[in-house]
């Protein structure tokens, strides 16, 4: 079979082959700012002649657009950008502290005399803390079979890790930092560096592979942070997913690092844990 | 002149919107059901409208937009990933909501198993050939949205089809054979 025609056989099951046949959906306004409201005039004119094909998940999908268009302006607004953290969170303790279940807030800088701060909840056993942020082991650190959330400010960024050389100071912007990150050469880059809101804040995404011959070692340091020390990774293929986000008048990175995939029930258990751990994070100024 | 360039912000806001909003629906509404993918298409506006300094002009705008729509996407499936407990618990009952748009218009053996064979596809692989099968974007196109080297994509599609034929050939032959003969009988 050619890719030509498993390409066709892929087409046939496209859920929406074609996206003018949604005109008739009201797509929903987003409403951009408390005191900008968009209000955009051109709503969509149905058409008469119009084939049935589509007719009846549109009708689903119309009248939950009906429901969403009145909610929509409450969930956007309300969501995003101010998320609550959980209530109750306790600093983290000391590297190497276990965690037991509940809420815990990393300080970005470790400074008292500043607040910023990503407070997120535990979930389950096996977490300890790394000062900056929850692990969790499958097997050792050295072999790369853990997950690791650090939330902090960076000091100093490499500028070619896998070739050790200089550092440089860290992007004072979440899109220079990001632009640093996204630039290190040797690194794999799993998904490109993309504007997103996340954690309550503006601010890039980027999901690098760790290469061969470029870990276990301090020679390979891709950043340093004064208070919460170097960091370099551990084996080749580990995952490592940054946000780089602007909070107020500083930069916060947070770093989400996954084992190779190569890993099997395990790692898909590891991942699930520090999903689970993501989906809490809250950055408060 | 504050004023005009908000007004300028808005008005071009409003051309993207007008231009783009059935593209990305379709993107978001191929990927996840039907209230999540309005969900996540009007957060990937407001992302739009946050960057709009960033987004780039025609014809890349579009692409752009697709990005920033793949990962909204994403971080909606997070969230859904941690709502899993009851819908793993509504799965044994047997009244669990598919979640994928793919089962509501697939329908007959074929598409079943095409569709099982690229949800099988790693995740970054599944997203390359939907964008090639569902999006018709070319590679450079491809490369754009997810970040990648247009060798990188060229590689990614190369595999990802190779292993899709690997698994669907069976199934065609066995679909276009024709019926074997009943043995026995005069």
């Amino acid at each position: 079979m050619t890719h030509d025609q498993v390409r066709e056989l892929v087409r046939r099951i496209n859920p929406i082959p074609n996206p003018n046949e949604l005109e008739t959906v009201d797509v929903p306004v987003p409403v951009l700012e408390r005191s900008m409201e968009m209000q955009v005039d051109e709503r969509p004119v149905a058409q008469e002649d119009r084939g049935n094909r589509w007719r009846g998940p549109l009708i689903g999908i119309a009248a939950a657009a009906v429901v969403l268009v009145a909610g929509l302006i409450y969930v956007t607004t309300d969501r995003d950008p101010i998320l609550a953290p959980a209530p109750n969170a306790i600093e983290l303790p000391g590297e190497g502290q276990t965690l037991s279940a509940g809420a815990y807030f990393a300080d970005t800088d470790g400074s008292s005399e500043t607040t910023t701060r990503g407070t997120f909840v535990i979930e389950g056993t096996g977490w300890y803390s790394a000062g900056n942020g929850p692990v969790k082991e499958g097997m050792s650190i050295d072999s790369g079979v853990y997950v690791w959330l650090s939330v902090g400010e960076l000091d100093r960024v490499w500028e070619a890790p896998c070739a050790g050389g200089t550092s440089a100071p860290a992007g004072s912007t979440a899109k220079a930092l990001g632009d640093q990150f996204a630039a290190m050469p040797g690194f794999i880059t799993r998904e490109g560096l993309t504007p997103v809101s996340a954690f309550g804040h503006d601010g890039y995404h980027l999901v690098l592979e760790v290469p061969a011959d470029c870990t276990a070692s301090e020679q390979y340091n891709v950043w340093l942070s004064k208070n919460w020390g170097e960091r370099y990774y551990q084996v080749e293929g580990q995952i490592v997913e940054y946000w780089f986000l602007d909070v107020e008048n500083t930069t916060v990175m947070v770093e989400a690092t996954r084992p190779p995939e190569t890993g099997g029930s395990t790692v898909t258990e590891l991942n699930s844990d520090l999903d689970a751990v993501l989906d809490t994070l809250v950055i408060t100024p | 002149m504050a004023m005009d360039s908000q007004a300028g912000q808005r008005s071009r806001f409003e051309t993207i919107w007008r231009e783009h909003r059935l593209q990305v629906l379709a993107y978001c509404l191929r990927r996840v059901s039907g209230a999540d993918a309005e969900d996540a298409c009007a957060e990937t506006f407001l992302v739009v409208w946050r960057r709009l300094d960033e987004i780039p002009p025609e014809p890349r705008t579009l692409l752009c937009i697709y990005g920033i729509a793949r990962r909204v996407l994403s971080n909606q499936s997070r969230a859904f990933h941690r709502r899993g407990r009851l819908h793993e618990r509504l799965t044994n009952l047997g009244v669990a909501p598919s979640s994928d748009p793919v089962d509501f218009v697939v329908q007959g053996a074929e598409g079943r198993k095409v569709a099982e064979a690229v949800g099988r596809l790693k995740p970054t692989d599944r997203e390359i050939v939907r964008l090639d099968a569902w999006e018709y974007l070319t590679r450079d196109e491809i490369a754009e949205v997810v970040g990648m080297t247009r060798a990188a994509v060229d590689q990614r599609i190369h595999r990802a089809y190779k292993k899709l034929s690997r698994a669907l050939t069976p199934l065609i032959d066995q679909i276009h054979s024709p019926p074997v003969a009943e043995k026995g009988g005069t």
